[in-house]
């Protein structure tokens, strides 16, 4: 069984036809690999680019949603009457309005809830929504909806979710499926062999996405035919979630969403938001946006659910590891999110003896999403330490217990060889660029300034692959459109598309324009989510730059009477290799100028079948603590990575210093607090929430990509990197952490309280 | 979303405080707080009345007696960049540079951040609690790691400015302003405790208007500082802070005023380290005997037991640093 996440929604995954022209691998490269500025970053940083947040059309309403205060509650009554009268107000929508009735939330093939469920599982769910002429006017319209709540006892606790009595958030109790389980080998005989064992239990607190752009939409119907701007991470996946809601063809909807301001994972699932705005815009016959205001954007738009993790490790004197036996739970949320972690401990070392379970449990709390390496960063805070626990207790470098452990092969089922794997040098280049050998052999610090280092690695499951399809069409004058489906999500897709065409065909970046992330105008592509959006649609862009190519040879050879095969292309000219006097510049070429335009279309080929490809890395970080005050500061990090082929430099650093900042905000600053009183969410806003400022950040950061091209894999050689890049992060700082104080603090994040909490506990041990 | 209000921004201060005869109008200073409790709730309103373009309530001047004068609508940035102010009274560049954030600094004023509204999160959330005119305060049983040790009655916030303990242990005096009256109030009896009255959070009157703050002159031998901790690196409020106004003869604390932050829901006189430090010269022990007077009497709740160790590891740094 190989590890796959479901980044889209439903059905088999499709197939994309392979190409006409015979890729393999680039002999050197120019472009790909450079350090590029984005093709867009004067629109992003100038203002110019238009964010579904800017989109304005003549005639818009502006929508606001009335949500559920409370953590669980059934909606006995909801009287609009005085919001209908209201100055501005043109629409109102609830569960008794016709059409409004629409399924939501999958389960066991059917649906457990509707758009506006009178049974309100969470704080932040959905009663009634408005659409009026101002954004003030349709806030002071749902403040005029009066709904009368059943408040239910709640349980927001997921360790007391399953306790007899809790409060059942759906018919069948509150675990959400089965507990997954993860196994192999005979797990006591493994720890049998076992001459060292370390046993722990490791937390982390529930993390929000928090995008910089919130979650929202603009609707826009056109008799049957329905468009809509959408902050998403796929809008083919909104298209066919919206055509179903609605009851549409697919071919009647058109999502657009080219710019949008981040998701992190939230925003690959449709919001209700969308599908609302679609019915107010019907039911007006004007254009309906609606943003959520920050708040609703912490309580209802997912999040990474907090794990509590117990973890058992054997391992022989020499460090050999001889077995895992792990468990995880946490919450899926009020609906039906995942928040299992058991990959990591499955698969990242050689052990041949492992069990790991999975629990999720329901509770009144917003519904998890995948975030950012759904589940296994929260692993890695648990095994990652777990392993530098064991180190210290085997007399060994924890590095030097990693590379002892390195899986020679994909660690479960039939043990399918990678098509390529370098965690071995992401450790030991990291460890040298770091300076790891002198760090731990310097002597403890002395006074309440504490430093300290710490290493974690990381493995990412999530291949990528078909479906993908991309048009590049060149002009008669050398320029070029690039045309492919995918979002750019923040990690710069345009770009290095755009560079791999300049690679291919020798048109200056600036003269590619790309047209993306629309349904109406450009070609099919998956969500970008999983890491996956350099793997799976990287290699259909050079094909299609290559089956260009492979038409502009084709009319020079026939303009020059020179066979196709004895012509050598370069620099946007060709030239023969047998009589170079013969050459002609691709503007030359009589067809393309007859024609206007050559069209090139590249799939997404298969991944190769038996093997199994995973992206790796290692980082490492120093800290100091104040023993004083619980202050922390991460003074260094370092990123080493084997993400296959680095495309372009700049966004490949910047996409790992991004990633280390979300894992200091796992492992440091943020954590959703639910009020125990209620239930109800305390920090809902960007100030009580702590989100890493630029000053909680490592000062000094590297990024050292193991820039091996995995050609065994798709023809670019690139893997993902999104996730990857905050895999270690937290668990890095974890060990730092432990290593300058002497104390293992097992619950993150590490506020100064659970520094001077473990401080104090140390103290009254000794 | 905001209320719907009208807003008045007259040019001199005898406009503005006419205009603050309204029931229920509020004063604008730099929009910093009272924006966010409007578009909160904390609060409502039907007249804002903006002293951004009052002259007269600007500037930062020294005064004949050597003392200095800070308009009630400096800004923290002006304050935090001033040099007479770095020099000689350098817990409050202290504290204004670590308010917030550089634009909340650039736009938020010295009164404002005396008078700014607590940020409990029960308080500035949809919860009605007892400060807002409820019954109870959610914090004393709820998530409370942000709360007060000192002082608690009935409500349980901190007092969220830097700038006030630090004026308060320099001995700054506010002078007040209403249409009828102009009065003074020193800064450290400026603010209300719960045990007075848990629903105020200054001894100001609707009608009344900060117009500056006035310092005397620092004596021989002042050294001051502030300093807080904080969960964040940047805009941050304190889980702890610490303002000292110590006067020095050589290596002896002859006079010590002592101030926290994040301690208490007033900016927290700690008398027990004023009487730990005068008369003594600030060594190893005097330090560690002043830094457990300053929890001494504490009363933690559930989940903010941490800030004893805070508080001390604070406080004995602070001594060390301002001992030179």
């Amino acid at each position: 069984m190989t590890e796959r996440t479901d980044y889209h929604i439903g059905g088999t995954p499709p197939e994309t036809p392979g190409n006409d022209a015979a890729a393999g691998p680039w002999p050197a490269t120019t472009v790909v690999g450079s350090r590029q500025p984005r093709i867009d970053a004067y629109e992003r940083v100038s203002g110019t680019a238009v964010y579904p947040h800017d989109v304005s059309l003549p005639g818009m309403l502006h929508g606001a949603i009335l949500r559920c205060p409370h953590a669980h509650a059934r909606v006995l009554a909801v009287d609009t009457a005085a919001a209908e009268k209201m100055p501005g107000v043109a629409a109102v929508i609830t569960a008794a309005t016709p059409g409004a009735d629409i399924p939501w939330y999958e389960r066991d093939g059917g649906f457990a809830s509707t758009l506006f469920d009178p049974h309100c599982r969470h704080q932040g769910e959905e009663v009634a929504a408005v659409a009026a002429e101002t954004p003030l006017q349709a806030v002071d319209a749902i403040r005029a909806i009066r709904v009368t709540y059943e408040e239910l006892p709640f349980v927001v606790d997921d360790t007391a979710a399953l306790a007899p009595g809790a409060p059942a958030i759906h018919d069948g109790g509150n675990l959400i499926g089965e507990p997954r389980v993860r196994s192999r080998g005979d797990i006591a005989a493994g720890f049998a062999e076992a001459e060292v064992v370390v046993e722990g239990v490791y937390r982390t607190s529930c993390q929000i996405h928090a995008p910089m752009e919130p979650h929202g939409s603009v609707a826009r119907w056109d008799g049957n035919r329905l468009t809509v701007w959408d902050s998403t991470q796929g809008v083919y996946d909104v298209q066919e979630r919206l055509a179903a809601a609605l009851e549409l063809p697919r071919s009647s909807v058109r999502v657009i969403g080219p710019y949008m301001g981040g998701g992190f994972g939230s925003k690959l699932e449709t919001g209700k938001y969308t599908v609302i705005a679609t019915l107010l815009a019907r039911m007006t016959a004007r254009p309906v946006k609606i943003f959520l205001p920050r708040e609703d954007c912490f309580t209802s738009t997912g999040n990474r659910p907090a794990n509590t993790m117990t973890i058992k490790i054997g391992a022989k004197a020499d460090g050999t590891l001889t077995a895992i036996e792990y468990a995880s739970s946490g919450s899926g949320g009020a609906y039906f999110g995942d928040a299992g972690t058991g990959a990591l401990p499955a698969y990242l070392y050689q052990v041949a003896n492992l069990h790991a379970i999975d629990t999720t449990v329901h509770t009144n709390a917003g519904k998890a999403r995948p975030m950012r390496a759904p589940g296994v960063p929260q692993a890695a805070w648990a095994l990652e330490q777990a392993m530098d626990e064991l180190a210290a207790k085997l007399g060994l470098d924890p590095l030097e217990l990693r590379l002892r452990n390195i899986p020679a092969t994909l660690q479960a089922g039939p043990g399918l060889p990678f098509t390529s794997q370098h965690l071995r040098e992401c450790l030991v280049k990291g460890a040298e660029a770091f300076g790891w050998a002198e760090a731990v052999a310097r002597p403890p610090d002395e006074g309440h300034l504490r430093r300290g280092v710490g290493l974690a690695a990381g493995m990412w499951f999530y291949s990528g692959g078909p479906p993908s399809t991309v048009v590049v069409k060149l002009h008669a004058d050398g320029s070029a459109n690039l045309n492919m489906g995918a979002s750019d999500i923040g990690c710069g897709t345009k770009t290095w598309a755009a560079m791999i065409v300049a690679e291919e065909l020798g048109v200056p970046l600036e003269q590619i324009q790309v047209e993306h992330a629309d349904t109406a105008t450009t070609q099919y592509a998956t969500s970008s989510g999983g890491s996956k959006t350099v793997p799976s649609d990287s290699p259909a862009v050079l094909a299609a730059a290559r089956s260009v190519k492979h038409q502009l040879i084709g009319f020079a050879a026939e303009q020059l009477g020179v066979p196709a095969d004895d012509l050598v292309y370069a620099d946007l000219a060709l030239t023969s290799r047998s009589d170079p006097s013969k050459t002609l510049k691709v503007t030359e070429i009589g067809m393309l100028g007859r024609r206007g335009v050559v069209v090139g279309t590249g799939y997404r080929e298969p991944n190769p079948e038996g093997s199994f490809t995973a992206p790796t890395c290692a980082q490492f970080c120093e800290v100091e603590v104040d023993t004083r005050t619980g202050g922390l500061r991460i003074l260094r990090f370092l990123g080493a990575h084997d993400s296959g082929r680095v495309l372009n430099r700049l966004t490949f650093d910047n996409q790992v210093f991004g990633g280390m900042a979300m894992g200091i905000g796992l492992g440091v600053t943020e954590e959703r607090v639910l009020d125990r009183q209620t239930g109800r969410m305390v920090n809902a806003n960007l100030h009580d929430y702590k989100i890493p400022t630029m000053l909680d950040v490592a000062g000094d950061h590297a990024c050292l990509p193991i820039d091996e091209p995995d050609h065994a894999f798709n023809t670019t050689g690139a893997k993902g990197l999104g996730e990857p890049a905050t895999i270690p992060t937290a668990a890095a700082v974890g060990n730092a952490v432990a290593r300058a104080l002497g104390v293992r603090i097992s619950d993150a994040p590490l506020t100064p309280r659970r520094i001077l909490d473990a401080l104090a506990a140390q103290r009254k041990e000794a | 979303m905001l209320p719907k209000f009208s807003h008045l921004r007259p040019a001199t201060l005898r406009e503005a405080l006419a205009a603050l005869d309204a029931s229920d109008a509020r004063i604008h200073g730099g929009g910093t707080d009272l924006v966010g409790c409007l578009r909160d709730r904390v609060f409502t309103t039907e007249r804002v009345v903006s002293l951004s373009a009052i002259p007269e309530l600007r500037g930062i001047a020294a005064t004949g007696d050597g003392g200095l004068r800070i308009g009630a609508t400096a800004t923290l940035t002006e304050i935090a960049g001033h040099p007479a102010i770095a020099d000689r009274f350098t817990a409050i560049a202290d504290a204004a540079r670590v308010v917030a954030s550089p634009q909340l600094r650039n736009q938020g004023t010295i009164a404002g951040n005396l008078c700014q509204k607590p940020r409990c999160w029960y308080y500035r959330g949809d919860f009605h609690c007892l400060r807002k005119g409820g019954e109870l305060c959610y914090a004393y049983e709820g998530e409370n790691q942000h709360h007060c040790i000192f002082g608690g009655d009935l409500c349980y916030i901190v007092h969220p400015s830097d700038t006030a303990p630090a004026l308060a242990a320099l001995g700054a005096v506010c002078r007040v302003s209403s249409a009828s009256a102009t009065r003074s109030v020193p800064v450290d009896r400026l603010h209300v405790p719960p045990s007075v009255d848990p629903r105020r959070e200054t001894v100001l009157e609707p009608d009344e208007v900060v117009t500056e703050l006035v310092l005397p002159a620092p004596p021989a031998g002042l050294r001051s500082s502030y300093l807080k901790i904080r969960s964040r690196n940047a805009w941050d409020f304190a889980l702890a802070g610490v303002a000292l106004a110590l006067v020095f003869d050589g290596d002896i604390v002859r006079s010590a005023r002592v101030f926290l932050s994040g301690a208490a829901p007033v900016p927290w006189r700690s008398t027990a380290v004023e009487a730990a430090i005068t008369g003594q010269a600030l060594d190893a022990a005097t330090i560690a005997a002043a830094a457990s007077a300053a929890v001494a009497g504490a009363e933690p709740l559930s989940g903010n037991a941490y800030k004893l160790a805070l508080f001390e590891g604070l406080v004995a740094g602070q001594l060390e640093a301002i001992r030179g």
